[in-house]
Parts: structure tokens; sequence; C-alpha cells
């Protein structure tokens, strides 16, 4: 018993020491968030002198930030919309109903899962120019779900294959059209999947970095991994307001991992277990 | 007479049961229809007609910007093939996989297995260690590379001021450094994913091996060796392939860090596709070099998951 709680103990210490490591960069931006130059650079590891949300605040005003969170809120709310209302139906389609051709459509949109987004972004840019989308959110929004579809459909495809074929039957039997039995009786046993799926898609669009670099060129409509990149840039030398800037940047994300940290963590691990 | 009366009746049903059945099949393909065409479409659109497209611009000499396109053949492919350059890039991708596989595979499942053990508490170590892993890319991209920096960096603060100012140096700025400095900002922002799957493997597997080799007075290291990492063989499968992909697929870091520099010294395929296309405007060039990393990409994963459909 002894020998088997102080080993507990052990493992115990052993992961605070990793985990102190690991958060330290996260503290270390924190902390020099609310320093001087003078003072991130003659003492790096102690508390800030006085605690001002001085950086933090110039750091809104000058870089713009309210305008990139809205933006991304907007790109990545919209691109949950659009993947939850498209790769849903989808994905009962291909578990649920038996057609010609359902394996080999499946297959197809399978493929998209394999393609990397490196190796369609120049044509995606031409593409969007041509249509008079590129630089908007809205092209934007369009793209990141379209790209976020094969897997959303896979998922979607996966969780409506666990719901026992009989209860479709049985509600056909009482005259229930196909939608009608896919909102009244199938979306809501598929919530798991559907969170699964919108954090998933949240995290993707949120954090995204290659789609908006090359699809949006004014600063006006930049998303905030975008904006945070550009900030630095104009910053160089100003590690203080960098890194009030970086610490905006991580809020929101932080927020919603707090809030959602339960279902956030199951659907990683079913998600990509599938 | 009134014999062919019936018969021709049968035959008007069956007409009508025929012609029911074509309006059925009608209505089951509008309804099917209904459900996959939003999702068909807005893939058709967005990711399978660019791919076509990506196969057609490679083999065109073009800019980006005239209105005519010259048909080359396979000329940017033979460019293509002695290109030091992107030999270079595609060299420094391997270095990335390797060390990225070294970091991140067995360290990440000794973690995971270390978290399995804790009797309280799990929930939040699992929480607290994967939140690096929320973090956006351009947040990791940007604190490490002021970590990094040579003047005002932590690192070489601390190094000058424990006496080790020889080992302080610019580590985005040199050859030696660039890469593995690279590759441990991006491990720091993608352990957690790969912590969690080990972790969902871990709890699949049956306790009545370890206390099995408990009788049989086996040590933590042996039943670590013989029984966690033969049975998560599986999630050591996924959790290697998506290693290698996304080492493949790295562009966010590299580009927020280094844009590919100094010297092309941590230039990856992904940052030389963008560089060649939008800064160099030799956009059918740029494709063709993307085309290849594409195709590497898909028959690197087609082929895993048929190693692993087989094996399993």
């Amino acid at each position: 018993m002894s020998r088997k709680s102080s080993s507990q103990l052990m493992i115990r210490v052993v992961l605070f020491l990793l985990l102190t490591l690991i958060i330290a960069p996260i503290i270390y931006a924190v902390l020099a968030s609310f320093k001087t130059n003078m003072e991130i650079f003659s003492s790096p590891f102690s508390l800030p002198s006085s605690w001002n949300f001085e950086n933090i605040v110039n750091a809104w005003q000058v870089g713009n930030f309210q305008q990139y969170i809205i933006n991304s809120a907007i790109v990545t709310v919209g691109g949950m919309f659009v993947v939850a209302l498209v790769a849903s139906p989808a994905g009962y389609a291909f578990s649920q109903l038996t057609f010609k051709g359902n394996n080999l459509i499946f297959y197809i949109v399978l493929l998209g899962m394999a393609l990397p987004v490196q190796a369609i972004i120049i044509p995606i840019f031409f593409h969007l120019r041509s249509m008079g989308l590129v630089n908007t959110l809205t092209g934007l929004t369009l793209v990141s779900a379209a790209l976020a579809l094969p897997f959303s459909i896979f998922l979607m495809r996966n969780t409506f294959r666990d719901v026992p074929k009989a209860l479709r039957e049985s509600a056909m039997i009482d005259g229930a059209g196909e939608w009608r039995i896919f909102w009244t009786v199938m979306l809501p046993l598929a919530k798991p999947g559907l969170v699964a799926l919108l954090i998933f898609t949240f995290m993707n669009i949120w954090n995204d970095f290659l789609l908006p670099l090359v699809l949006l060129m004014s600063q006006s409509k930049y998303t905030i991994s975008l904006g945070l990149y550009s900030f630095q840039g104009e910053m160089a030398t100003n590690y203080s307001l960098i890194f009030g800037g970086t610490v905006i940047s991580m809020i929101p994300s932080i927020i919603v991992y707090l809030i959602f940290q339960r279902s956030f963590i199951e659907g990683m691990s079913s998600g990509s277990n599938k | 007479m009134n014999m062919n009366l019936p018969t021709v009746n049968v035959s008007a049903q069956n007409q009508n049961i025929v012609r029911g059945q074509r309006n059925n099949k009608i209505k089951r393909f509008a309804v099917i229809a209904s459900f996959l065409s939003p999702a068909l479409i807005l893939y058709g659109v967005f990711m399978l007609y660019p791919m076509a497209d990506a196969v057609r611009y490679s083999l065109f000499d073009w800019n980006g910007a005239s209105p005519t396109m010259n048909f080359v053949g396979i000329e940017n492919y033979a460019r293509l093939a002695t290109d030091t350059l992107f030999f270079r890039a595609l060299g420094n991708n391997l270095l990335w996989v390797v060390l990225s596989l070294t970091l991140m595979v067995i360290p990440t499942l000794v973690l995971a297995v270390l978290i399995s053990k804790v009797k309280r508490g799990k929930t939040f170590f699992r929480a607290a260690f994967y939140l690096p892993s929320v973090l956006s890319l351009a947040v990791v991209g940007v604190l490490w590379s002021k970590i990094y920096d040579p003047t005002m960096g932590p690192i070489n603060i601390f190094l000058r001021a424990v006496g080790f100012d020889f080992m302080a140096r610019n580590w985005l700025g040199e050859q030696m450094f660039v890469i593995p400095a690279l590759v441990i900002a991006s491990t720091w922002a993608f352990y957690g994913l790969y912590m969690i799957l080990f972790l969902a493997g871990l709890q699949s597997i049956e306790p009545q091996m370890y206390e099995a080799a408990d009788i049989d007075g086996a040590g933590p290291i042996r039943k670590f060796w013989y029984i966690t990492v033969p049975s998560l063989r599986n999630t050591m499968n996924v959790v290697i392939s998506m290693v290698i992909i996304h080492a493949l697929k790295g562009f966010a870091l590299i580009w927020i860090m280094t844009q590919g520099g100094p010297f092309y010294m941590s230039e990856v395929v992904s940052t030389l596709v963008y560089k060649t296309a939008f800064s160099m405007n030799q956009v059918s060039y740029a494709t063709a070099q993307s085309v290849v990393l594409g195709i590497i990409i898909i028959i690197f994963t087609i082929g895993f998951n048929y190693y692993r459909e087989r094996t399993e």
C-alpha cells in the first residue's frame, strides 16, 4: 500500500514538473505582456513590477484586434453553419440510404481527406478571383467550409451508421418522409457526433493561417491569425506590444476550450480514432 | 373474345405499375439528391475542380496575370527534376519528418502512460497538458520566435546568466539549429493531440494483462515494452501517419517564424510553393511543385490506410 502511494506521489511530482515546463511559454507571454521592453530584457523570468493592462489595451487599439476577432467570428461561425448544414444530410445519406453509386461517390469524397490544401491553393485563389470572391469573408468562409467537408462527411457517416436501421423503418411505416425522419428522428440521435464536428470545425477555421494569408489582402478583412502575424511584422522591435497582441489572440481559444473542455477532448479522441 | 379482355387489363395494370415504379424511382432520386447535392456541389466547386485545374495549370506557362496561357506539356516537371532548391526543400521536409517522429511519438506515449496511472486528477492533467494545442499556430509562431530571439529571448538571456555565453546563439538563423528549433515549437503545438489519442488507446488495454505481468514479476519498463507498446499498435500507426503527414504539410509555423530563411535553410515545399506563386509570379511552375507535394502526400496517406486495413 505505502509503496503504491509513494509511486503515486512520484508520478504526480514528475507530471507537475513536466507541466511547468510545458506551460512556461504561455506564462512567459502573459507576464511579458505586462512588462516594458526594458523589463522583458533585464528580468525576463520575474513578475512584472506593476500589473497594468497598458500593452494589451494599446495592442487592441493600434493593432485593430477588435476587427480581426469580429472577422474571425464571422468566418468561423459561418463555416460551422455551412459544414453542419451540408455534411450531416450527406453523411446520413451515405450511411442509411441505399442507392446506386453510394460507395463510389463516398470514396471520391474520401479522397479529399488525403488531399492537402497546399496542392490546390493556387487554383482556389484564381478560381475565387474569377468569381469576385477573393479578399471577401464570404469567399474565405465557403472555401474553409468546403475543405472541411470530406472529414465532416466521414465523421457524420460514422455517427449515423451507429443509429439502428429499424428506427428509420418504423418511422417510415408511420408515414414520415426521408427529410422528416432526418430532422426529427436521426439528427437528435446524432448530437454527440454533431458536437464533435462543430468543435473540430471551430478549431480548424478559427486557427487557420494559410487560407486567410492567400485569400485576404486588405487589413480590414484579416482574421485573428493573419492579424497577429501582420502586427508582429509592423511592431518588430516593440516586444511589449507584440506580447500584448499575442495574449489577445490566445484568450478566445482558451476560453472556448475551458468551456467545452470535456466534449472537446472526447471529440478529439473519438473523431480521430474512427 | 372474353378471353382477351383480362389480359389487356393485366397489361394495362402492369404498365401502371411500371409507370408508378418509374415515378417512384425519380422521386427516390430527387430525395437522395436533395440530401447529397449541397455537399457535392461545394466539394466539387472548391476541391475537385481546383484539383483538375492544378494539373491543368502545371502543364502551361502562366504568370497568373496574362490573359493567355502557353501550353508547355511536362516542361515544368522537367525543370522541377533538376531544381536544387526544390530538392533542398523536399530534404528539409524529410528532416522535419524524422525529427518530429523522434520528438513526438515515444515521449508523448510516455506522458500518456504517466497520466493514465494517476489515480486522482487525471482529467486535470489531461486538460492542462492539452492547453498548448488549442492555441493557433500564429500564436505559437509569434511566441516561439520571441523565445528564440537572439537578444531579447529568454533562452539566450538564461544561458548568458548562468555563464554559458558560448551556447547562446541565433537559434533561427543558423543552419544547424533552425529546423530543430522549428520542430521543437511544432512539437509543443501538436503533441497534445497525440497524447489524447494514446490516452484513448490505453483505456482499451485489458487490465488483466498487467495483472498477469505483475504475477510474473515484470517491472514497469518491461510492462511498457512488452504489453503497452504492442497493445497500442493501431493507435501507434495512426499517430505515426499523422505526424508524418503534418510534417509534410507544414506551412504556418515556418512561414511565421522564418519564411523559409535564412538562405533557404528552413525552406520546405509548401513555403517554396507560396513564394514561387505569389512573390515570383511563376504560377504554373509553383502549381507543378504543389502537385508533386500533393501526390506524395496522397500516395502516402492511401498506402498507409491500405497497410493498416491489411494488418488490422
